[in-house]
């Protein structure tokens, strides 16, 4: 199985790092050296041909390869053992409904999240708790920052050149969580899109912006059901035809709110049965339209820490969620 | 862009209009499609690229454009 991608000589990492900057190979943080025996050792863990392809960009005449996606793992800093999320990953992100060529050049720069359910977190130490979308826990920071640099990297998704995001946003480093099954007294996310409870998955989702949906008032599931439906209308959910009614918006639970679940004894469905209708009603002044076509358009995740009363909405890009298998390991 | 050079390999004369915000993935996107040199057609400020334009502005743009429009479809190949 022989590597393709050109060669380089470095006198030594200052040199390579230099280098790295100057070609534009990474995301202006340092970059691990893509060494022929690293990146063999990560397409071996996962068992794949360095030429296996995980998709296409047609708009971009692009082609990604499993060797595309270790280099670029390689180089984020990634452990061996996450290459089959960020395969499955990658591999959601070139799914033809996330639309990777628009929410990687759009105006909007929109981020590229993903959410990792399924025995693989803990495998992995993902982190779903404290800190959940901030730096320190190094699988969440690698792995979401290797499927960032195969955009940048493969798929050309370089600001200035296709990337054209107006402002751009730190998510784009890295934005990589797993949902708190643990302790959460719901279905995860996984499950209900059709998988096991023993399955890994990787859900990929373009978030245009974020809403932090603060309700420390509230102490029942209506009324935070109820300031989490105000605050989705101020940030909106977009969509359009090609889209059609498989938009999504993901709402992201911390353990404040979600107690008052638990304590109820509400599932996610009745959470979204209660709260569709009041997203569907009529715009007001200050609102912008919610393009969801059904109630299982609305994801709720669970994740983050105990202290603020929160939930995090993320709206949308103009994509999907999209949901992949992690593969086992091929021997 | 790349919606109209596709267009333009299936045979259909086509224009593409620009913003001149956008010209930089546009012409990055031409790069990318071998064809460095495909002609597209401009929209400049004042008029802001991404806005609700009322009746007014829309006539007042596609004064502007037409003529470039035109100019596309009609020139020869090459020319």
């Amino acid at each position: 199985m022989t590597l393709h991608a050109p060669r380089h000589q470095f006198q030594d990492y200052d040199d390579f790092l230099e280098q790295a900057y100057a070609k534009g190979w990474t995301d202006g943080m340092p970059v691990v050296p893509p060494t022929p025996d690293k990146v063999q050792r990560f397409l071996d863990y996962l068992g794949m041909p360095p030429g296996e392809l995980l998709g296409h960009v047609p708009t971009r005449e692009v082609t990604v390869t499993a060797e595309h996606v270790a280099v670029n793992a390689v180089m984020a800093g990634c452990r061996a053992e996450y290459m089959p999320v960020v395969v499955a990953a990658v591999r959601g992100f070139l799914e033809e409904k996330s639309h990777i060529h628009s929410t990687s050049g759009s105006l909007m720069g929109p981020a590229h999240l993903l959410i990792v359910n399924g025995p693989i977190r803990t495998e992995l130490e993902i982190n779903c708790k404290l800190g959940v979308f901030g730096p320190g826990f190094r699988a969440n920071a690698t792995i979401g920052r290797a499927v960032r640099l195969v955009i940048r990297n493969v798929m050309r998704g370089i600001p200035g050149f296709l990337d054209r995001a107006t402002y751009s946003t730190p998510s784009r480093y890295s934005y990589c969580i797993g949902e708190n099954e643990e302790d959460s007294p719901w279905k995860p996310l996984h499950v209900e899109r059709g998988f096991l409870p023993q399955d890994s998955t990787v859900t990929v989702f373009a978030v245009s912006e974020t809403t932090i949906a603060g309700d420390d008032a509230s102490r029942t599931p209506e009324g935070i059901l109820d300031s989490l439906v105000m605050y989705t209308r101020r940030g909106g959910v977009t969509g359009d035809k090609w889209l059609g009614d498989n938009v999504n918006v993901i709402m992201v639970m911390g353990m404040e709110h979600m107690r008052y679940f638990a304590e109820a004894g509400w599932s996610k469905q009745q959470m979204r049965d209660y709260m569709y209708p009041k997203l569907k009603e009529p715009i007001r002044p200050g609102e912008m339209p919610i393009r969801l076509g059904k109630p299982e358009g609305i994801l709720i995740v669970a994740a983050g820490g105990h202290g603020m009363a929160d939930t995090h909405i993320l709206h949308p890009h103009l994509a999907w969620a999209i949901t992949k298998p992690v593969e086992p390991r091929r021997r | 862009m790349r919606d109209a050079i596709e267009l333009e390999w299936a045979g259909i004369p086509t224009v593409a209009l620009i913003h001149k915000a956008m010209s930089g993935s546009a012409n990055s996107m031409k790069r990318l499609s071998g064809v460095p040199d495909y002609p597209y057609a401009v929209l400049d400020y004042p008029h802001v690229p991404l806005a609700k334009w009322d009746p007014v502005e829309v006539r007042e743009i596609a004064r502007k454009l037409a003529p470039q429009i035109i100019e596309r479809l009609t020139k020869p190949a090459g020319g």
